[in-house]
């Protein structure tokens, strides 16, 4: 088959390259994304309580999206793992909420695509890799910490935020009444 | 002008998770949008997640899932929508207002979320009191137009604030606009007087 061969070629590019290929419209780069992301992001929406078959719909959906919106990927503004991340995660909450408002929720993904960006968007853009990389030392280790803990401990972000609420002297029962009470939430609305 | 009242860390981390209740999310969201600093803070925490995510141990996939994506790229649009630009409460799914009081209206955004939660819009006008209450439980406020007083300081359009059951207070509308904010509460608001527990009532907030 072409597209093993093509495929063979590719390994030695990094999923940034590949995302700019997939928007060209190269499957054999679209597989490579496909096989390094969709597990993970099946196992990360587990982890946000969808159940196994919902969290391999959504996956789906999430590479379906991937290729779809791969031309607006810039490799200048984020990393291939942050761009996807932002399409899975927001393949969730629109999941959750049926009636799509759409919100700032891209943050680091999406260009603005059209001439009315902030000033504070334009300036952002200029970011070369360097920076994109200073831009997480934004937070400080224990922030990172949490982040990563929220993915790789196999417990509810209730009581991770929890123990991030404590050290950060946040008021630990607005928090944990205002998070999502997952598994209640699918039987309302799956 | 930027906002100055932000969510803490802790929100703004389980928001850039997606493990917010999502009538909660939607304030955040409200928040972010007119918020600069913000947009930073949330596009590190995502970059930390995508690096997260990069590392994380794959959950196995059903046997023919890529054939099955694949089946679902061919006649897909390959560019995104255009962004929706009007303001968030134009873009919001609001349903029929409740006038309370002169000048003062509520109307409950129609979103999913949990049965025991309130995602509304509630609209008061210059020189109108609000009555004071406590609550059961969270409140996120964003203020989306106007400004607002209350004990913990003045709040204009694009602030954020969180409160909990320990929070007595009594907004005041400051200037002389009306003051239009988004909320997602969780349970009912508890009024200190029976005129307000009636217009709570009335208003189903």
């Amino acid at each position: 088959m072409g597209n093993v061969v093509t495929m063979h070629s590719r390994q030695g590019m990094s999923d940034e390259d590949r995302l700019v290929a997939v928007a060209s419209g190269d499957r054999a780069a679209f597989r490579a994304v496909f096989e390094n992301f969709a597990p993970r992001v099946k196992s990360y929406l587990m982890r946000l309580g969808a159940s196994g078959a919902i969290a391999e719909d959504l996956a789906q959906d999430a590479m379906v999206q991937v290729w779809r919106k791969a031309g607006n990927y810039d490799p200048g503004r984020a990393r291939a793992s942050t761009w996807i991340f932002v399409i899975a995660r927001n393949a969730w909450i629109d999941k959750l909420r049926r009636e799509k408002v759409e919100l700032a929720y891209q943050a680091a993904a999406d260009p603005e695509p059209d001439g009315q960006e902030a000033p504070d968007d334009a300036a952002e853009r200029t970011q070369t890799q360097a920076q994109i990389e200073a831009a997480i030392n934004i937070l400080s280790e224990e922030q990172k910490q949490v982040v990563r803990l929220s993915f790789f401990e196999d417990k509810p972000h209730s009581e991770i935020a929890e123990t991030l609420a404590m050290p950060l002297g946040t008021v630990k029962s607005r928090l944990r009444l205002a998070l999502m009470k997952l598994r209640a939430h699918w039987e309302r609305y799956a | 002008m930027s906002p100055s009242h932000h969510p803490a860390d802790d929100i703004l981390t389980a928001y850039a998770a997606g493990a917010l209740e999502s009538g909660f999310g939607l304030v955040v969201g409200a928040h972010v949008e007119m918020c600069p600093a913000c947009r930073r803070r949330l596009g590190a925490l995502e970059a930390a997640s995508g690096d997260a995510l990069a590392d994380l141990p794959g959950a196995a996939l059903a046997a023919d899932a890529y054939a099955q994506t694949v089946a679902r790229l061919d006649g897909v649009e390959t560019h995104a929508p255009v962004a929706d630009r009007r303001p968030l409460l134009e873009r919001l799914p609001l349903s029929k207002k409740k006038w309370i009081a002169p000048g003062v209206w509520v109307s409950a955004v129609k979103t999913p979320h949990a049965a025991d939660d309130r995602v509304y819009v509630l609209h008061v006008g210059p020189g109108r009191p609000t009555a004071r209450h406590t609550h059961l439980g969270a409140e996120f406020c964003t203020v989306l137009s106007g400004s607002y007083r209350d004990e913990l300081g003045v709040f204009r359009a694009g602030d954020f604030a969180a409160a909990d059951g320990a929070l007595e207070h009594q907004p005041l509308v400051a200037g002389d606009e009306a003051c239009v904010c988004l909320f997602a509460t969780e349970g009912r608001l508890q009024a200190k007087d029976w005129v307000g527990r009636l217009a709570f009532a009335y208003a189903d907030v």
